[in-house]
């Protein structure tokens, strides 16, 4: 059995004295696909910056590829791709020129080379002179997804990484994610949509800050007696 | 609801913006708190700063020369110098003014009338020529107090040293170079950093390999070599359309604008590490660079300010680069001379890169 990715032991963090997210627990294997599903506000976003070792927590501990997950040894970063619910890539820059910056930043010798393949596998060649604000959503996050692995991490920390995508740029998306899940890349995505939880291998299941899981998507709803994931997830919400 | 309503509704949602808005606070009350005291004590422009040394034949002459300047206000540093003592103290900027006297021809020879040379650093000119009105003022009243014979008063000769017309221009705009580098790279430095803040990129920038130095280093060569050209057109105006003479040291001067502007940039990026918003970033570098411009000897001479107010003035990088302007582009001093104000410029940029990298958090809370 392979090492994990990623394992954390009752994460917890708190905001103002205000408990966040706490007890997050998980161990993530290579190709696996993580889902963080639940509400908004439900401590999703702080439970990937905490992976991303972008917070501290509070309580517990983790460790990624064998470093603690709060290491801000600027090496830790380098094995994993992170990608915020929000845009980052610098908008009046073209999405050749954000792409160029994220090879630097992870040293990557050739870039051209590097930038021809991602370029090829993802599709991306007619918006690389494009600058990133003229871009739709849908382009703007496929221009973001591949700066998110331009480098070749082991893993991602997703955060809403389809939300409020067209169809077809979603159904990408996926592809994407589990071409790479096949070449062992472990992943974490967290997701408010049903549709996306029902992708992943696991999921965590957030509720006002409290975690349930990992459980798979078919025990979640065997857990709940419910028919669907969807209705699994009403049944703990209304439970709560 | 009506016109009113709705603009109550707007007035209401903006006060309780204003009033949530740390910054806002700053913005009422520091700023108008640090003009209150620099406008209050520091800028106080007085005769008492203007320095005098006074060479004279005899000690009378020079007693009646020390009194000329203390009737003007003047505070006398050296008197009964040997000739040329005083020229001297003003060319090595330790006066600002000399008194060069000589009695007429004696020995049988008819008596010629004593002459008076002012020797007077022009490099201030706002400084200096005022007190220059003042001094020969002084002295030709003590003159018509002194003797009613008109054929016995003495010549009076001026002389400005390096501004020879007295030009207000000649001593702003190598000065200007400073303050527009400094304000530009100031407000780059605090909003590289808060922008990112504001647009989301700075939390992916730190979820990649890179140090903060290098993040540090990476924006602050493109903003410096910025910086350094605009030091550069702004001298570079100065010498085309003012006629500002072009010393070779100079050079030296061209030296010092990368750590002039670089030293902006990392203060300005230290503000901004500490500050949650553009407008915060702003705030701080106004802070900043409002008492750099008043106690820095660019809107009111140093020289005038009190000795607290001096003290900080010596703090600000600026005061040290219009020193190093003025001896480079009006003195034309050694290059020594002109790069030795590049010293405590290294030292404030080693502190402003010391917080700057303290300030430089690697993680989001």
């Amino acid at each position: 059995m392979p090492d994990p990715v990623v394992t954390a032991l009752g994460l917890a963090k708190h905001y103002g004295g205000r408990p966040v997210v706490q007890g997050v627990s998980l161990e993530l294997l290579p190709g696996q696909i993580l889902g963080l599903v639940g509400a908004n506000g439900g401590g999703k976003t702080t439970t990937l910056r905490m992976l991303a070792g972008l917070l501290r927590p509070d309580h517990g501990s983790g460790v990624r590829f064998g470093r603690p997950l709060h290491s801000t040894r600027a090496a830790d970063r380098a094995a994993f791709g992170y990608m915020t619910q929000r845009l980052s890539l610098q908008p009046e820059l073209s999405v050749l020129a954000n792409l160029r910056f994220r090879c630097a930043a992870h040293g990557i010798v050739d870039a051209t080379t590097r930038l021809a393949d991602v370029t090829a596998r993802y599709g991306i060649g007619s918006l690389l002179q494009r600058r990133v604000e003229t871009l739709s959503g849908g382009q703007a996050r496929r221009a973001q997804f591949v700066a998110t692995v331009v480098h070749g991490p082991q893993l991602l920390l997703l955060d809403e990484p389809t939300a409020g995508l067209d169809v077809v740029t979603r159904l990408d998306i996926w592809r994407w994610l589990h071409a790479l899940a096949g070449e062992g890349v472990a992943i974490v995505i967290s997701t408010h949509d049903l549709a996306d939880a029902e992708q992943c291998d696991r999921l965590l299941h957030y509720q006002d800050g409290r975690v349930e899981g990992p459980l798979t998507p078919a025990a979640l709803i065997a857990a709940s007696g419910a028919s669907d994931l969807e209705a699994a997830i009403l049944h703990r919400a209304t439970q709560s | 609801m009506s016109s009113a309503g709705r603009i109550g509704g707007v007035a209401r949602l903006e006060l309780q913006r204003l009033l949530r808005a740390r910054v806002t606070f700053t913005l009422l009350l520091l700023v108008p708190a640090l003009q209150v005291v620099l406008f209050g004590y520091a800028i106080r422009p007085d005769a008492a700063s203007i320095t005098v040394a006074i060479a004279a034949p005899d000690v009378v002459f020079a007693q009646q020369l020390a009194a000329v300047a203390q009737a003007a206000g003047s505070t006398v540093v050296a008197a009964g110098l040997a000739p040329g003592g005083a020229e001297a103290k003003v060319r090595e900027r330790s006066a600002l003014v000399g008194l060069e006297a000589a009695v007429g021809a004696g020995d049988g020879a008819p008596a010629a009338p004593p002459s008076l040379r002012i020797v007077v650093d022009g490099t201030n000119a706002a400084l200096t020529e005022p007190a220059l009105a003042r001094i020969e003022a002084a002295f030709w009243r003590t003159q018509v107090e002194r003797t009613r014979s008109v054929s016995a008063r003495p010549r009076l000769e001026i002389q400005r040293l390096h501004n020879p017309d007295g030009l207000a221009s000649w001593t702003f705009l190598p000065a200007l170079a400073g303050v527009t580098v400094m304000i530009a790279m100031i407000m780059l430095g605090s909003l590289s950093l808060a922008r990112e803040r504001e647009s989301g990129s700075w939390e992916t920038l730190l979820s990649l390999p890179i140090r903060a130095s290098e993040v540090l280093l990476g924006k602050l060569l493109p903003a410096a070599m910025l910086g350094v050209l605009q030091g550069v057109l702004v001298l570079a105006a100065g010498f085309l359309l003012f006629g500002l003479p072009l010393h070779p040291s100079v050079l030296a001067l061209l030296l010092l604008l990368p750590l002039f502007a670089a030293t902006h940039f990392v203060l300005g990026y230290a503000i901004a590490a500490r500050a949650a918003t553009q407008l915060a970033g702003l705030q701080g570098a106004i802070a900043f660079y409002l008492p750099a411009m008043l106690l820095s000897g660019f809107l009111y001479p140093f020289e005038s300010l009190p000795g607290w107010a001096r003290g900080l003035g010596n703090v600000f990088p600026l005061t040290h680069f219009i020193r190093a302007a003025h001896s480079a582009v009006l003195c034309d001093a050694t290059p020594g001379v002109v790069l030795a104000e590049g010293v405590p410029m290294l030292a404030f940029a080693g502190a402003a890169v010391a917080v700057a990298m303290l300030a430089h958090a690697r993680r989001i809370d």
